[in-house]
């Protein structure tokens, strides 16, 4: 506030000595203007209750904040046939479970390596995953794409495949107590997640939204 | 009389005893004790008091200076700002310059440091994602680090470490580019991931979870096993990116620091928890204009930590991000101020706007992408054009042909007419 803002304090003080506050708290209330100030009590409340529904009213306008940055731009991309639509419906929760098992093993083999998971947890982890990949595999066989995502759905499954082959490399070393293993395996791993984020970009464009 | 003086004391003396009693605590404010000082949300290791952070500044003037860039990864285009600032949404018909734009370009900017010895440091490591960018079309200018490093003058063998402020696949892709750096990342960013993994879907109807809540054909909400990531807290951390990381730590290329670490005399890692992800880190850069400090997503936006206005929040605890810019304030008390604070996704960088990256050019066969030297130190020559304001450059990709314009082309030209789509594999 600063000098000027405690000069005016001072001088409102002395103003207010120089009306008399003293005596004002005193001076009664007449029924009149008890009836006034009940008025402009009402009126005051009025006010403040019509501002709020105006505010409101103009607060539609306002740009929603959505919870995706979504771009202006339209997506070059061509709408999926029906038949295309199906089979990526299809794939969605088996790629989300390939998703969680293949992030849960990566932060294993970390945790692992940093000494904050021991070897008996991480080889309950590789089991779960080496189960989750074969029944992806199960599963994306049994599916039907069309022709136009033939490629895609070839390119999943050999993803689904290394996750494999990364797994059985992995488990070596519960036999063998050879660390290498994790080592030999990853390239193969990281193969497959190149691969089901390239796949995942073209049908799950909001899957992994801007941050 | 004396009675009454008497009661009057007597009175004194017990609120004065009381007040001893009850005030203990508040005393022990400042007490070196730091727990107390340590709000309740935050963890202890991501806690750092204002008179540590102090320490490290003082700490920090007989430390090496280094010198310092920042290079646009890629730009998100027409992000609408209300998404990405509560405080700055658009208002249809408002003349409030914090109001009246309706969408914005930002960019996603990688920290280059230099020191002494020749050796680099990198703060993030870019983008990775080509099939977002341009399958979709909603960013441009995207543009391998390694080129661009070299395409301003900055040998990309030389990058010796890489400190990523969080693990989100737009600030730690491309670690694979530089296989001999070492990674510095926190293990909460780590352990927060893992939790999220897990989190029990009764408890929410699967809301938070870490992939899969949006359906992303229809836009609709679903139940499980259907969930979708959207904004959800390990959002953001495709296993590309976690894999990345895990090669890092498997070939003995990563250090999983827990909280504060000095990487070297004048590189000093600050735990900003919360600020963006769990695990987000700011490094502090001892540099000739004074400490500079770059926070990643957790300063998303300068004008952000400038007007004390959060950003990019979507996974955010708010307090947490004001704590974080509270620790650039500090850092940066004896020089700039906030102007030394780097942000990511700066609306407002390349441009006189953002005064530490006005010194800025369009990178030579960089798409589009962006440069700006923050400050030189140790007799390192510039490395901004000669002719930077009246001279002409390469612009596009060297793959798809050169086009020429001047070294600071209209960024909306850029990005609309010139910018190209590197090759990329994938078409189902």
């Amino acid at each position: 506030m600063g000098r000027k803002g405690a000069a005016s304090l001072e001088e409102s003080h002395e103003a207010g000595n120089a009306l008399g506050v003293g005596k004002l708290l005193y001076l009664r209330w007449s029924p009149r203007l008890k009836r006034a100030g009940l008025a402009a009590t009402v009126l005051a409340l009025m006010g403040i209750v019509a501002f709020g529904v105006i505010r409101e009213a103009g607060m539609t306008g306002r740009e929603p904040a959505p919870a995706i940055s979504r771009p202006a731009v339209a997506p070059h991309r061509p709408a999926w046939t029906r038949a295309e639509e199906a089979y990526i419906q299809a794939l969605w929760p088996i790629h989300g479970d390939v998703e969680r098992t293949t992030v849960r093993l990566s932060l294993g083999k970390i945790f692992y390596k940093i000494n904050d998971l021991g070897k008996a947890d991480l080889k309950v982890r590789v089991d779960a995953a080496l189960a989750t990949y074969r029944r992806a595999e199960s599963r994306i066989t049994a599916l039907q794409p069309p022709p136009s995502l033939a490629r895609a759905h070839d390119d999943y499954l050999a993803a689904v495949r290394l996750f494999e082959q990364s797994a059985v490399e992995v488990l070596k070393m519960f036999d063998d107590g050879d660390d290498e293993h994790l080592l030999a395996a990853y390239p193969v791993s990281q193969e497959g997640t190149d691969k089901i984020r390239e796949i995942g970009a073209k049908f799950w464009v909001d899957e992994f939204p801007p941050n | 009389m004396t009675s009454k003086l008497k009661r009057l004391l007597g009175a004194v003396g017990v609120v004065a005893m009381a007040g001893a009693l009850l005030g203990g605590g508040a005393l022990g404010a400042d007490e070196p004790d730091q727990d107390n000082l340590r709000p309740p949300q935050t963890l202890p290791q991501g806690f750092e008091s204002t008179d540590q952070l102090q320490r490290d500044l003082e700490k920090a003037e007989n430390a090496p200076l280094y010198s310092a860039w920042l290079v646009e990864s890629s730009r998100f285009v027409d992000v609408a700002p209300g998404s990405f600032m509560p405080d700055r949404a658009f208002i249809p018909g408002s003349t409030d310059p914090r109001h009246n734009i309706p969408f914005f370009d930002f960019p996603a900017n990688v920290g280059v440091i230099k020191g002494k010895d020749g050796n680099i440091t990198l703060y993030d490591s870019g983008w990775k994602q080509l099939e977002y960018i341009f399958d979709w079309n909603t960013s441009c200018c995207w543009w391998g680090l390694r080129e661009q490093m070299t395409n301003i003058g900055l040998d990309p063998d030389k990058v010796t470490r890489i400190v990523i402020g969080h693990g989100h696949w737009d600030h730690a892709g491309q670690l694979d580019s530089f296989p001999n750096a070492i990674l510095y990342v926190q293990k909460e960013e780590l352990k927060q991931i893992d939790f999220f993994l897990d989190y029990p879907i009764e408890f929410n109807q699967g809301h938070i979870r870490a992939v899969n809540t949006v359906d992303p054909l229809t836009g609709l909400q679903v139940g499980p096993p259907q969930q979708a990531c959207a904004r959800t807290p390990v959002c953001g951390y495709p296993p590309q990116t976690v894999a990345e990381i895990e090669g890092k730590v498997l070939t003995g290329k990563a250090k999983i620091v827990d909280g504060r670490f000095q990487v070297a005399p004048g590189l000093v890692i600050h735990p900003a928890f919360r600020g963006h992800s769990y695990g987000s880190q700011l490094l502090q850069v001892h540099t000739p204009r004074g400490e500079l400090v770059f926070g990643s997503d957790a300063y998303s936006s300068w004008e952000g930590i400038r007007d004390w206005n959060v950003a990019n929040v979507q996974q955010t605890d708010t307090i947490q991000q004001f704590l974080a810019y509270e620790k650039c304030y500090v850092l940066t008390s004896n020089s700039f101020s906030f102007n030394n604070c780097l942000a990511a996704h700066e609306r407002l960088s390349y441009s006189t706007d953002y005064p530490i990256t006005q010194n800025w050019w369009t990178i030579t066969d960089g798409n589009c992408s962006r440069a700006a030297e923050l400050i030189l130190a140790n007799g390192e020559p510039t490395h901004v054009p000669a002719n930077v304001t009246t001279g002409t450059t390469r612009i596009t990709v060297p793959t798809l042909g050169g086009r020429t314009g001047p070294w600071r082309i209209d960024p909306v030209v850029c990005k609309n007419t010139i910018s190209a789509v590197p090759p990329h594999t994938i078409s189902p």
